[in-house]
């Protein structure tokens, strides 16, 4: 079976490909990609001319609820929403019930993404770096690691105690294991439920303020310097916690890290009437923050997109803000976010919005992912984009069971329109049949 | 058309003068004719999800002069307490035949939840940290008897501003109308960014009361002790009470108002609590006047 994508633009970061070519994959594996390469002897054809063709997009930050809170997301329904959202591997946070701090139920979430009616997407297990996320006993890194794991962390509720940080960072230096940081002091965010500003001033809600996640990089980033051990800081929203990130980076501590597409588009301001679905954590900050937010993707001191899809049921959602989860689903409005208000609006190149929503998350967990190089992927990952495709965004039409998203309504310029992880996993309704065709028929 | 009362932030300026007037006139027809038989009885559910036995029966007695029936409902006991969230409960209520709901709730903006799925008018009595505004046209129908307007008055609001939805209320009303609203507490009681708020800050109460036509104390919760808000009571008071000393730096005809309950001998002193100047028995009698003009205003009608 030989399968070309032809006359797209070429967009590959992990060999800084930006060139209008073709891409054959042949018995599941990319075989050439290049602007001059053999298109004869194929079975299918992607006509791709206008479209970006991409590796296959990483997704470093997402919830599949499975175990335990199957009413907000499965595995089947969380796989098949990225899928839709042009992601070919995802990695699924431990937060699950039980907390996934165990090899047998690494086992079970990568048994069930395998299954056939998945979503046909790789999943990347993160395990718990304590025992039940409970911040206090760590996990059996060892044989969580052995089992499939690609990092340790222990999600939204972020070890306080420093000591035990300290000792989980050395146990994870040991294995080569890097940790994901979600930031959050809890003594100073207590209480919390948006951001502690005006806007949380005139609302009447309980302020969660910057210094509750600037502190707590700069702890953890301290002990990473220190051990040597590579972190990754989950979800960066404010301003002073991107400069502490900078100044680390400069210092030589191995630390990373992700924004969500919901903290670089919208301030806190977007609350409004107690919108829950503008609830999430870290809260959404200000435009300050967003300013130097965007400028730090820009120079790379971000490294990576992340959806942070944090499905909810809906009856969940529908109580008062305060009563309200954190967290809001992204899976299938990330790239189409990131491409309207990042490359759209010149924030960054194509290029580099792509290595940010593949090839930099795929290096920093080191996945088999993020690259169209022969033979450096299980199988073929091919995401195709239209990067000028209008439509607007309907949480009811996605494939997610959390509806909870704070793009419902927007109008985005940019969307994945096929999905390819060894076959086709997704492919739009507007990635027409002509585009789409079988070579010999 | 009925209508829902969830803030004052989104009322304006004339809306507001119209139902402290209507209270006024309400209150003169009440003192002369007593209850009034109006031609369609509504039943208005009460939904107190916090204790608040002076606000409950304030709507209560504002009904009863209304001729509307009220259904209690209070949440031990109640299907809430089973595990039933706020929109099942209302929509329960709603199809049992309540035409209209006050709702208190410790959640701000749960009466804006509620009026979503009720389809008909709901009353915030008071909703978390967020707003109380029938404590503030109360406050307001206090102030144009004591005072005789509601333009041009300095207002010095007292205390523990950034939990007090009856703070906001005020601060958004009396701003509206045309009045100086100023904040006074300490800075751990004070929110810190205010910049959408309708107030200018002092840390300092003799500077924040300086000069004021009137000084509305707020209530201090003992929790706000426990949690090392303040550093002790006795801190707060030699700071913060308004007594007869500290009351010297603001008009000497300023009248003192709290929303009650008194902490007696925290925000206020016995001397001022209880002299002249107080208008707290005032702001009580009244929350039951403005009531009565806020359900008929809610439900597009005129009682006679």
């Amino acid at each position: 079976m030989r399968t070309l994508f032809k006359n797209g633009r070429i967009l590959d970061p992990s060999q800084d490909l930006d060139v209008v070519g073709s891409v054959i994959v042949e018995d599941s594996q990319i075989a050439e990609v290049g602007p001059d390469i053999d298109e004869g002897g194929v079975d299918e054809v992607y006509d791709c001319t206008g479209f970006w063709i991409t590796p296959g997009l990483v997704d470093m930050h997402t919830h599949l609820r499975e175990p335990g809170h199957e009413r907000r997301e499965t595995i089947k329904s969380g796989t098949q929403a990225a899928a839709a959202g042009g992601f070919t591997t995802i990695c699924c946070m431990p937060n699950t019930s039980p907390a996934l701090d165990n090899a047998a139920l690494v086992d079970f979430i990568l048994d069930k993404a395998a299954a056939p009616e998945a979503g046909g997407v790789f999943v990347a297990p993160v395990g718990a770096l304590t025992v039940g996320n409970e911040g206090a006993v760590i996990a059996d890194l060892a044989a969580l690691k052995k089992a499939g794991i690609v990092a340790a962390s222990d999600e939204d509720a972020p070890v306080q105690d420093s000591r035990v940080m300290l000792r989980a960072m050395e146990f994870a230096l040991q294995l080569d294991l890097p940790l994901m940081l979600h930031c959050d002091d809890r003594a100073l965010s207590r209480g919390g439920s948006m951001n502690d500003g005006a806007t949380s001033a005139m609302l009447g809600l309980r302020g969660v303020p910057r210094s509750a996640e600037v502190t707590m990089i700069m702890r953890n980033c301290e002990l990473a310097l220190n051990t040597g051990c590579r972190i990754h800081i989950m979800r960066v929203s404010t301003w002073g916690g991107v400069e502490a990130i900078r100044q680390f980076k400069y210092l030589g501590a191995p630390v990373t890290c992700e924004i969500a597409p919901h903290h670089f588009v919208f301030t806190d301001e977007a609350v409004g009437e107690f919108d829950p679905n503008f609830k999430t954590t870290p809260p959404l900050r200000t435009q300050v923050d967003i300013d130097i937010l965007l400028q730090a993707l820009n120079d790379g001191t971000i490294d990576c997109i992340a959806s942070d899809h944090s499905p909810y049921a809906p009856f969940e959602v529908e109580v008062p803000f305060e009563e309200a989860p954190f967290g809001l689903v992204g899976l299938e409005s990330t790239v189409a976010a990131s491409l309207t208000y990042l490359t759209q609006r010149g924030v960054l190149s194509p290029l580099e919005t792509v290595r940010k929503l593949s090839t930099a998350p795929a290096e920093v967990l080191r996945l088999d992912a993020g690259t169209l190089r022969p033979g450096r992927t299980p199988v073929a990952q091919i995401t195709v984009v239209d990067p000028n495709k209008e439509w607007t965004f309907d949480v009811n039409r996605t494939f997610s069971r959390g509806k909870n998203s704070p793009f419902h309504g927007t109008t985005f310029q940019g969307k994945a329109v096929v999905t390819y992880c060894g076959n086709e996993i997704y492919r739009d309704p507007g990635f027409s049949d002509e585009r789409y065709r079988l070579a010999l028929a | 058309m009925s209508r829902s009362l969830l803030a004052v932030r989104h009322l304006e300026a004339p809306v507001l003068k119209s139902l402290v007037d209507r209270a006024a006139e309400l209150k003169a027809r009440v003192a002369k004719d007593g209850p009034a038989k109006p031609a369609r009885p509504h039943v208005i559910g009460l939904l107190f999800f916090e204790n608040s036995t002076r606000t409950r029966v304030s709507f209560e007695q504002a009904a009863f002069y209304l001729g509307h029936k009220c259904v209690n409902f209070n949440s031990s006991g109640s299907s809430l307490s089973k595990g039933e969230t706020l929109k099942d409960t209302i929509l329960t209520l709603k199809h049992e035949g309540l035409e209209a709901m006050v709702i208190r709730h410790n959640a701000s903006g749960a009466c804006a939840l509620a009026a979503k799925h009720f389809d008909g008018p709901v009353v915030n009595a008071g909703d978390g940290q967020h707003e109380h505004p029938t404590q503030a046209l109360g406050d307001a129908l206090t102030l144009l008897e004591r005072k005789g307007t509601l333009t041009g008055l300095k207002v010095a609001i007292v205390g523990d501003v950034m939990h007090s939805r009856v703070a906001r209320s005020n601060a958004w009303l009396l701003s509206k109308l045309g009045n100086e609203v100023r904040f006074v507490g300490p800075r751990t009681l004070i929110p810190s960014h205010t910049s959408m708020l309708p107030g200018q800050v002092f840390y300092d109460l003799r500077a924040g009361i300086a000069d004021a036509d009137v000084v509305m104390c707020l209530r201090l919760q003992k929790e706000r002790m426990a949690d090392g808000m303040i550093s002790s009571v006795s801190e707060f008071v030699r700071l913060y009470q308004v007594n007869r000393s500290s009351v010297r730096a603001a008009k000497p005809d300023a009248i003192v108002m709290h929303p009650g309950p008194l902490n007696r001998g925290i925000e206020l002193d016995d001397h001022v609590a209880d002299g002249a100047q107080s208008g707290v028995t005032q702001q009580v009698t009244n929350g039951v006047y403005v009531r009565m003009a806020a359900l008929e205003w809610v439900f597009g009608e005129e009682t006679k």
